[in-house]
């Protein structure tokens, strides 16, 4: 396989995905304050833009974060490189570069969701909130992955499309985690202690609501969500499940078994998986949440950059 | 002949159709379809404009989602566009088509002689049957390939050649010939997926013949010109890139043969051997379908600033290691101005009189022809030799004053870089027009695609009608506005 095409087959499923978790997170954050009545802490818009690592950037373009700009700027923004249609566009892109390598049918499905979510008009769906938008989003990455999984053959190409989901997907978990952790435990004075509906609202933007009650048959508690999304063996979007997802996609491209690793990317994997199948919850609170995820992210990154040394990049023969 | 009156009360589709003073493929006379189209006609004849319009929405969407555009840069900003679709077929008996086969592979195999020759002993040069001052004035001549040896002997592996209808008698003949990277074939398979799609119903009532092993039948080509004779050679197809205007074509056709898409940045010679980068390290090339134009192919030979080749590409072919279809230099046979010598090409190199008919052309570096063309102008069409597409043209009988005066310095500034010939009263073929929601009668060329192995020439049936969609156009091509038809040759019809 050309690295060429491994490369845009790896950002091809890390862009799906990241469009995916942004819509997640939006749609999710945007409910929940829609059900509280009143918002007894004020409304807290930071949490969502640092996880999708824009800060500085946001403040560039906007005043204060609200229910408006906060939408645009994460769902349509051309200006935001992370923003929902930013992704889709650059999946896109692509796709259209290795369509001869994709499946027909998963290139027409990612151009149909391209010009579908281009018929949104931003302005009506700001008004609008954004449950119907984010809803094709999330629904237009659920078939793309369908479409993949019942068309793409078995080979390399599938499992760099699969690494390039499972890393974006471990990462955003990752992200959401901290972030949501750092501020829910963390009450300003006069907001007062935060109720149970933040933490479903965490719970519900990956999807663990139903699953979390069937695990612990308990009112919502902090720890055990972190734990649900740091450590569950098998929930898809834990971190752990997605780092296994990486090592494994990993394994296939070099023929590797377990036990061994065939370059960096591989070793890194492995000392991450290290981490998250045998730490318990109670002694990553005790160290520190954040020091913890930081470390994970720090690695995360690493993973992707040793992909590109290993799979990628050429220095060319003198 | 079918006699089918247009009912007055509800003329559908072909209400207000006239024939008007062209070669009308269709219909011999008003109202008279030809029995070739007799079927269609009455197909057409009895479906109401609204569900003729919805299966039209359909195509077009088809062809979106597929992402079968071509990229427009006039507007500054490189659109994606859709090629028009028309979906009413054009259709041509198979006798007449096989004349057309017959006078095309001559045509073929003759090119095919010139270039060898060319790049060879020169004989013809040396018999003085074409001014050698014309060759080496060439554009697209390529010093780099004189006495190379070239895979096979094969330089026009794969050639596009225009045809038009002469309103006047009624018979094909060669507008100009395409040997360098013709372009299209795609939408010749694709317009015939999406036909059969959207009218399922008027393909079953007709025996056309198919078109779809075109892919296999390039790919069975290129394998046999493999440089180390392998069994499974490694074959790519080199593309300018995703921005290309013909992109989807190059990922279309590296799809349907099973070989690698590749761009230059994939590829790296080192000791005069092209390998790509694959994510297992490097993998040897035996044989490269190019879609990058000679000037781009290798900055180290052409063009030094070229971004879209591979440096030292023309070294590892000069030394035997790898094959490129179509071969570089083929420019010289395609030239607009060595077009007007193609008849005697056949002749010296066949000993047989051409099959197909040749526009008059005339030759602006002949001081009479260029008299002739500085006086009659408008009424003239006049082309850049080595320009193709559509660009750098004169339609004499639509441009203005200030456009022909324009033509006229630089016709007279570089005599050798223009020939003139008469306009060609191009047939129609009936046509949707979206604007009234009927059907009109619009002009159309017929592109097909020749195959070369060096022993036989193989045509798929048909090939790519291109349609005029402006009323009173005469210029198919799609920078230019203009569309594509399936074409249909239906089998036993004469």
């Amino acid at each position: 396989m050309l690295s060429r095409i491994a490369d845009s087959l790896f950002w091809l499923g890390r862009y799906i995905e990241r469009a995916e978790d942004t819509a997640r997170i939006l749609d999710v954050t945007f409910h929940t304050l829609l059900e509280q009545k009143q918002q007894p802490f004020g409304v807290r818009w930071d949490p969502i833009i640092s996880m999708a690592g824009e800060e500085t950037l946001f403040r560039q373009l906007y005043n204060e974060p609200n229910a408006h700009n906060v939408f645009e700027f994460l769902a349509f923004s051309p200006n935001n490189p992370s923003s929902i249609m930013q992704c889709i566009n650059k999946a896109r892109e692509n796709a259209r570069t290795i369509r001869d390598r994709i499946s027909r049918e998963m290139w027409e499905d990612l151009n149909g969701l391209y010009f579908s979510l281009g018929r949104f008009d931003p302005q009506e769906e700001i008004l609008a909130g954004p449950h119907r938008f984010c809803g094709r989003v999330i629904f237009g990455s659920h078939r793309f992955h369908g479409v993949s999984d019942a068309t793409l053959p078995r080979d390399e190409g599938w499992e760099f499309l699969r690494v390039g989901w499972a890393l974006e997907r471990a990462e955003m978990t990752a992200r959401l985690v901290d972030v949501q952790y750092r501020t829910l435990l963390e009450p300003t004075v006069e907001a007062g202690p935060p109720d149970n509906h933040q933490w479903m609202a965490v719970l519900k933007s990956v999807g663990a609501y139903e699953a979390y009650h069937r695990q612990y048959h308990s009112p919502i508690d902090p720890a055990r969500v972190a734990e649900m999304l740091i450590l569950h063996p098998r929930h898809p979007r834990s971190i752990r499940f997605s780092s296994t997802e990486v090592q494994s996609a990993l394994r296939a491209i070099s023929n590797t078994g377990p036990g061994s690793y065939a370059n960096e990317a591989e070793r890194l994997a492995g000392k991450v998986l290290e981490r998250l199948r045998y730490d318990r919850i109670d002694e990553i609170l005790q160290t520190g949440l954040h020091s913890y995820l930081t470390e994970i992210i720090r690695l995360f990154n690493s993973i992707g950059e040793a992909i590109a040394r290993s799979y990628f990049y050429y220095a060319l023969p003198a | 002949m079918t006699t089918l009156p247009v009912c007055a009360a509800d003329p559908g589709l072909f209400g207000g159709y006239t024939a008007g003073p062209f070669y009308d493929e269709m219909f011999a006379s008003q109202g008279r379809a030809r029995s070739h189209y007799s079927r269609l006609f009455t197909k057409l004849g009895g479906m109401a404009p609204s569900q003729f319009e919805e299966r039209r929405k359909l195509a077009d969407l088809s062809f979106l989602l597929q992402g079968i555009t071509f990229t427009v840069y006039s507007d500054g900003r490189g659109t994606e566009r859709l090629f028009p679709f028309d979906l009413i077929p054009r259709i041509l008996p198979q006798s007449e088509w096989e004349r057309i086969e017959r006078g095309l592979s001559q045509r073929v195999v003759a090119l095919n002689l010139f270039l060898q020759d060319v790049y060879g002993r020169q004989l013809i040069l040396k018999d003085r049957k074409i001014p050698a001052s014309l060759v080496f004035s060439c554009r697209h001549f390529r010093r780099e390939m004189v006495g190379l040896e070239v895979p096979h002997g094969i330089y026009t592996h794969i050639c596009g050649i225009d045809l038009v209808r002469d309103s006047a008698s009624g018979e094909f003949m060669v507008l100009e010939d395409n040997v360098r990277t013709p372009s299209g074939v795609s939408y010749v398979l694709e317009n015939r997926l999406v036909m059969t799609r959207t009218f399922p119903e008027v393909f079953q009532e007709h025996e056309v013949l198919p078109v779809n092993h075109y892919p296999a039948e390039l790919s069975r080509i290129l394998r046999s010109v493999s440089p180390r004779g392998e069994s499974d050679p490694q074959i790519v197809l080199l593309t300018p890139g995703i921005h290309n205007s013909a992109y989807f074509e190059h990922s279309f056709l590296a799809q349907q043969m099973g070989i690698e898409l590749v761009e230059g940045r994939d590829l790296v010679v080192d000791g005069v051997v092209v390998y790509m980068k694959t994510i297992n390290g490097l993998k040897r090339v035996d044989v490269i379908y190019r879609r990058v134009d000679d000037d781009f192919i290798d900055p180290l030979c052409f063009r030094s600033d070229s971004m879209l080749g591979v440096p030292g590409l023309m070294g590892a072919y000069r030394a035997g290691n790898i094959a490129l279809v179509n071969t570089p230099g083929n420019g010289v046979a395609d030239d607009k101005a060595i077009y007007a010598y193609v008849p005697e090409l056949i002749r010296y190199y066949l000993g047989e009189d051409p099959l197909l008919k040749t526009v008059e052309t005339y030759l602006c570096d002949r001081s009479d022809h260029l008299s002739h063309v500085l006086a009659n102008l408008p009424q003239l069409v006049v082309k850049s030799v080595g320009e193709s597409g559509g660009y750098g043209m004169l339609m004499g009988p639509s441009a203005d004053r200030a456009q022909i005066a324009d033509f006229r310095d630089k016709i007279v500034a570089e005599p050798r870089n223009y020939i003139a010939q008469p306009i060609v009263p191009l047939s129609v073929v009936p046509s949707y027009d979206a604007t009234s929601e009927r059907i009109a009668g619009r002009h159309v060329d017929l592109r097909p695609y020749c195959l070369y192995d060096g022993q036989n020439v193989t045509i798929v049936p048909g090939g790519l009608t291109r349609v005029a969609l402006q009323q009173g156009s005469l210029v198919v091509n799609s920078s230019q506005g203009g569309g594509s038809k399936d074409t249909w040759i239906l089998r036993g019809e004469c």
